[in-house]
């Protein structure tokens, strides 16, 4: 599920790193910065170098974004998928939200064992002439070595938190991080072979037609091979089809079962 | 597939460990679920498309330049000469193509070079329309930059041009790209050996005088694609007519080229509508302008020129500059032309424009002059008359500029300009355009009235032209304008079709011939063979590019 309400979604943002709401009402949402949201936000790193030395405090500004375009020539910033606020935002979010370890909240007076999942969540990239995305989320469980898919889609009806809940404890994993990760690797490895990639088919058919074309031109002309050699690379570049991972985030979490 | 590369992550399981072994830090759940969401929301789920228009929901693309961008992107795989006409937008197009590279991951640095003098207007466009960060090249700046944009003319140079040439570019921008066309140059050389992923071309004139130009400019993209040089040169040799005859060759460029006209567009629904609007000289200002124009002694025959048009335009412009001549080289006789000139009573042309504007009741007007003081004049006279203006000049800082644009949007009815500036403002929201002065570059023509005429506009534009009666202004005006009936379309080529009839500048050459005739008569058989040989080459070239590429 991507980001449908972004009033919504900036509110919890800015309520998870401890910000106050000041007011947010019809798209307008007015917040009072922390210290911390206002150096990783408001780029002025002067300010603070400055305030600190003379032994302030420091005020961290008030933001007021607005989500509803019809308001956008309101004072504040008009915020929406391609403003450079959000895309901070988002990147601020994937530089620092990469991991976790995460506890399902159970209310018992009975002791009960909590059970080590790797949760990894993963962006793969097909390119070749064009390019396409995505997302792959990959739960293991590191004692039975069951695994599940849609992971996120499953632990967002869980209740989770940071502490582990009184009366419960931890089993420890048999399975190690390492080895736990190539299980998934492999399970994605799998998905990839048994795709028929027609994409791929597309992209080296295009990759050899114009490697040809360019031999063509230069039929004759050896004294510019090195410009030859040159835009064949290029076309390489271009063309070749290549599928990249790179996972988003991930942790350890205690689960029930 | 053994073909497809796989690219894993190696790095983040060797981090987790060494977080666990740390015991932190942690995300909480919240924060970890929104890093993932907005991970969905960034992705780009199918090959085709373009998700561009999610990021700029403040702009109203045109329906060719969405069709331009889809097509560069999904069928020409990025590389292509965008050859629209002007003023429908290449910029727009190819900022669209950038964006979408960029959301997608494809293009993570860039070089665009550009006229010098467009650099800035690329840069604020991007930023600010784009909302991708592009810097302009500066003095000991790397070149190593995400998205950098230059001048060829610096980039060629040396040390810029080894920096250069190590990097390899995602995507590689050139403008005016039909400096390019010959491939013996020093531009093309550098061009074509620049590192390049995706690559677009942007020229409005892709055929200028050969067909073996466009030869040149598709070998910097698809190197082959119209085979090579020898057999090109062979089959077409050097006639550019031939484009006419083969509809192959036509196929080919299509493949790489993008060629929007203002036929095929949505944007030929605002029409101009063009008025002359005569003026009679009075008595007295007429007799200025005689004695000026039978003056012989104490000054050139071009600073003549100048007197005329300037006294056409207002006392004021003329009067300064006599009286600087005359500070410089005491003069008899231009003490006695100025003295008459003070006495003149208010000028007809400028009568005759507050006449005009109070016929608009309240709607925006444009008043383009050629002087200074004409605009200084015009201002007060219009603030006689209770009409508010803003001044306007090329020389304006961009700040200022912004700043009186948006007075002239928002609190005053006329702007009064001197220079259309190609870099200038773009003032759709207008469309009324007063020719106070005409000037004597038909470019500078089409550049006053792209001001208005131009995509945004959703009116019908309407362009008044004053010329005096009796007077040089009219000679150009029935001889030159009308004749090559400059303001009904726009062409596009124009300066193309001037550049290959040797007419680099065409102000000198009209003021070459008014100071080498010795009389009226032989003056309007010179502009007459002029326009002539302009009004030739331009229909035969209109005709070439509507055929050869639509």
């Amino acid at each position: 599920m991507a980001i449908t309400n972004l009033n919504q979604f900036l509110q919890d943002y800015f309520v998870s790193h401890r910000c106050q709401i000041l007011e947010n009402n019809d798209g307008i949402l007015k917040i009072r910065l922390t210290e911390e949201m206002d150096r990783a936000l408001m780029n002025r790193p002067f300010y603070w170098h400055y305030i600190k030395k003379i032994g302030q405090q420091g005020e961290p500004m008030n933001l007021t974004l607005i989500t509803n375009p019809k308001k956008k020539d309101e004072k504040g910033e008009w915020i929406h998928f391609g403003s450079p606020r959000l895309q901070q935002i988002i990147h601020h979010l994937k530089e620092n939200e990469r991991f976790t370890k995460l506890f399902q909240k159970v209310e018992t007076n009975q002791n009960t064992p909590l059970y080590p999942w790797l949760v990894v969540n993963l962006k793969q990239s097909y390119k070749g002439k064009q390019k396409k995305d995505e997302i792959i989320s990959i739960g293991l469980q590191l004692v039975n070595g069951n695994m599940r898919l849609e992971m996120m889609d499953y632990l967002k009806n869980l209740p989770l938190q940071m502490a582990i809940s009184d009366y419960c404890y931890t089993i420890s994993p048999i399975i190690k991080l390492q080895s736990g990760f190539k299980r998934i690797e492999a399970v994605i490895s799998t998905y990839i072979e048994n795709q028929t990639h027609e994409w791929a088919v597309e992209s080296i058919h295009e990759l050899d037609e114009e490697i040809k074309t360019l031999q063509h031109f230069y039929e004759g002309r050896t004294e510019e091979l090195e410009q030859m050699e040159k835009e064949m690379e290029e076309i390489k570049v271009r063309y070749h089809p290549i599928i990249s991972q790179e996972v988003i985030n991930g942790g350890i979490f205690y689960l029930t079962e | 597939m053994d073909s497809i590369q796989v690219n894993k992550d190696t790095a983040f399981i060797t981090e987790l460990e060494s977080i666990v072994e740390n015991d932190g830090p942690y995300s909480s759940w919240d924060l970890f679920s929104m890093a993932y969401h907005a991970e969905l929301t960034t992705i780009t789920p199918k090959f085709k498309g373009l998700r561009a228009f999610e990021y700029l929901p403040h702009i109203k693309f045109l329906d060719h330049q969405v069709d331009a961008a889809e097509q560069v992107i999904e069928t020409m795989n990025g590389r292509a000469i965008l050859a629209d006409e002007v003023g429908l937008g290449k910029t727009i197009e190819a900022g669209l193509i950038l964006k979408e590279y960029m959301i997608r991951g494809l293009v993570k640095n860039a070089l665009i070079l550009v006229p010098a003098s467009l650099v800035s207007q690329w840069v604020r466009e991007l930023n600010e329309k784009f909302y991708i960060p592009a810097v302009a090249h500066r003095k000991n700046y790397s070149w190593d930059q995400n998205i950098i944009i230059s001048s060829l003319d610096t980039a060629k140079r040396s040390p810029h041009r080894e920096s250069i040439l190590d990097i390899e570019y995602d995507f590689i921008l050139i403008d005016e790209a039909h400096k390019l066309k010959n491939h013996k140059t020093k531009n093309y050389e550098f061009v074509r050996s620049l590192k390049k992923k995706y690559c677009l071309l942007l020229t409005a004139t892709p055929v200028q005088n050969q067909l073996i130009e466009i030869f040149n400019l598709i070998s910097i993209l698809k190197p082959g694609h119209l085979g090579n040089y020898d057999s090109f040169l062979e089959n077409y040799g050097k006639d550019r007519s031939k484009i006419k005859q083969d509809a192959y060759l036509k196929q080919l460029i299509q493949k790489v080229m993008i060629r929007n006209t203002r036929q095929n567009t949505t944007l030929n629904n605002t029409k101009r509508n063009i008025q002359t609007v005569w003026i009679d000289f009075k008595p007295e200002e007429k007799e200025v302008y005689d004695d000026l124009e039978s003056a012989s002694a104490g000054f050139s025959s071009f600073s003549k020129i100048t007197f005329l048009r300037e006294i056409c335009s207002s006392r004021e412009a003329c009067y300064l500059s006599l009286k600087k001549l005359h500070e410089e080289n005491p003069n008899p006789y231009i003490e006695q032309v100025n003295s008459k000139i003070e006495k003149l009573p208010h000028h007809s042309k400028a009568e005759k424009l507050v006449e005009l504007i109070k016929q608009f009741g309240d709607e925006k007007v444009i008043v383009f002059t050629e002087y200074r003081a004409s605009q200084l004049y015009l201002q007060w006279i219009l603030k006689q008359h209770g009409i508010t203006s803003v001044p306007f000049r090329g020389g304006f800082k961009r700040g200022k500029k912004d700043w009186m644009k948006q007075l002239f949007q928002n609190h005053a009815q006329v702007l009064i300009a001197t220079e259309a500036g190609g870099e200038g403002i773009n003032l759709q929201f207008c469309n009324h355009l007063i020719n106070y002065d005409l000037p004597w570059n038909p470019m500078r023509l089409e550049q006053r009235i792209g001001r208005i005429h131009r995509y945004g506009q959703e009116k019908d534009v309407q362009i008044y032209n004053f010329a005096t009666k009796g007077t040089i202004e009219e000679h150009i005006m029935t001889l030159l304008y009308e004749k090559i009936n400059l303001f009904e379309q726009v062409i596009g080529n124009l300066d193309a079709i001037l550049e290959e009839l040797n007419i680099s500048n065409m102000e000198s050459e009209i003021e070459s011939i008014y100071s080498e005739s010795s009389t009226v008569g032989e003056v309007k058989i010179k502009l007459d063979n002029l326009t002539s040989i302009i009004k030739s080459s331009m229909e035969q070239s209109q005709e070439e590019q509507n055929y050869g590429y639509n």
